[in-house]
């Protein structure tokens, strides 16, 4: 069979096919296909990527649900490959922005109780089950991560980022660059530091 | 903190996260799957034309900034010396997508360079 006649357009959005009625549907079929199961593979982890970061699962649904909407509505078209660095990207933003508007919240009802906005949260630390108690075992499983979150919490914003990208969601350095909008020299220097920090603070359990 | 051990602890708290991932309760799971159908009944709504979907705000705005600088000129007042606000102007009318714009300038650079050969 021979091939539909094809024109490629001198932009990002792919290529436009012609002379074949019904081809932009399918196109479209096959992109919300692959869409679908982009989507499906991604939204656990980025749920629980943005439970951590926020430390909300209801702000951290939202955020992903953002995230998915905003993907498919700005770059469906664009190469599988771009969609999940392009994903944690939306994601980090809204992360951000929902973090920004939590400050003000703060800083709002700190002024209408007479307190200060800057008051020393508290240490998230103290919230983790100590396990001071079985010196023998090693942490595993939800109290390593319990601890592990903790000590993100204490972390910069990038430190945690890098973090969550590099090690949790298992992205590459150029990819969590690109999502965390930073050189990979400055990636590869604020995951370093996140694991000093969690090797400071776990390692006398670890083996 | 050695090789060794920073191996190690990237993989035992990798796996612990795996396992977090894994166990996730099923009403999240539902919800998170009614926002993916959420998603993708907007693109099946647009399909994939959406950057003519912006042209009829894109070329709606940049009348309006036209109309401004050309009142502004009328009157008398100094036109505009900043090089970026015929910039703006420039995004505005070329109907560009908007969030795209609101992500770093690195990104959409690399974003445009992964565009495969034969395109463009």
């Amino acid at each position: 069979m021979e091939d539909e006649p094809v024109i490629r357009s001198a932009t990002l959005d792919g290529p436009l096919s012609l002379g074949r009625p019904g081809a932009a549907r399918e196109e479209t079929l096959d992109r919300e296909r692959a869409l679908d199961r982009f989507l499906a593979g991604i939204a656990r982890r980025a749920h629980r990527i943005a439970s951590i970061a926020l430390r909300d699962r209801t702000e951290a649904e939202d955020a992903v649900q953002d995230a998915m909407i905003r993907l498919v509505r700005h770059y469906a078209q664009r190469p599988e490959d771009q969609w999940r660095p392009l994903f944690y990207r939306i994601l980090r933003n809204r992360i951000t922005d929902l973090q920004r508007r939590a400050g003000v919240r703060r800083a709002v009802m700190a002024f209408w109780s007479g307190g200060t906005a800057d008051e020393p949260a508290r240490d998230p630390l103290e919230d983790v089950a100590d396990a001071r108690g079985r010196p023998d075992e090693t942490l595993e499983g939800e109290e390593l991560l319990a601890r592990i979150e903790a000590v993100l919490a204490t972390l910069s914003r990038r430190q945690r980022e890098a973090f969550l990208f590099r090690n949790f969601e298992g992205l590459d350095v150029a990819q969590a660059a690109l999502a965390m909008g930073c050189s990979e020299g400055s990636v590869k220097t604020h995951y370093f530091r996140a694991m000093q920090a969690l090797h400071g603070a776990l390692g006398e359990w670890q083996p | 903190m050695n090789e060794d051990e920073m191996r190690e602890l990237e993989r035992k708290s990798r796996a612990a996260f795996d396992a977090s991932v894994e166990a996730g309760d099923a009403a999240t799971g539902s919800r998170l799957a009614q926002a993916r159908a959420a998603a993708l009944t907007e693109l099946r709504h647009r399909g994939l034309g959406r950057a003519t979907a912006w042209l009829p705000a894109g070329a709606a705005a940049a009348a309006i900034v036209a109309a401004f600088l050309w009142q502004r000129e009328e009157a008398g007042m100094p036109a505009a010396q900043d090089p970026a606000a015929y910039e703006d102007l420039d995004i505005v009318a070329g109907g560009e997508d908007f969030d795209l714009l609101g992500e770093d300038a690195d990104f959409v650079a690399w974003a445009a360079e992964q565009v495969p050969d034969g395109v463009g």
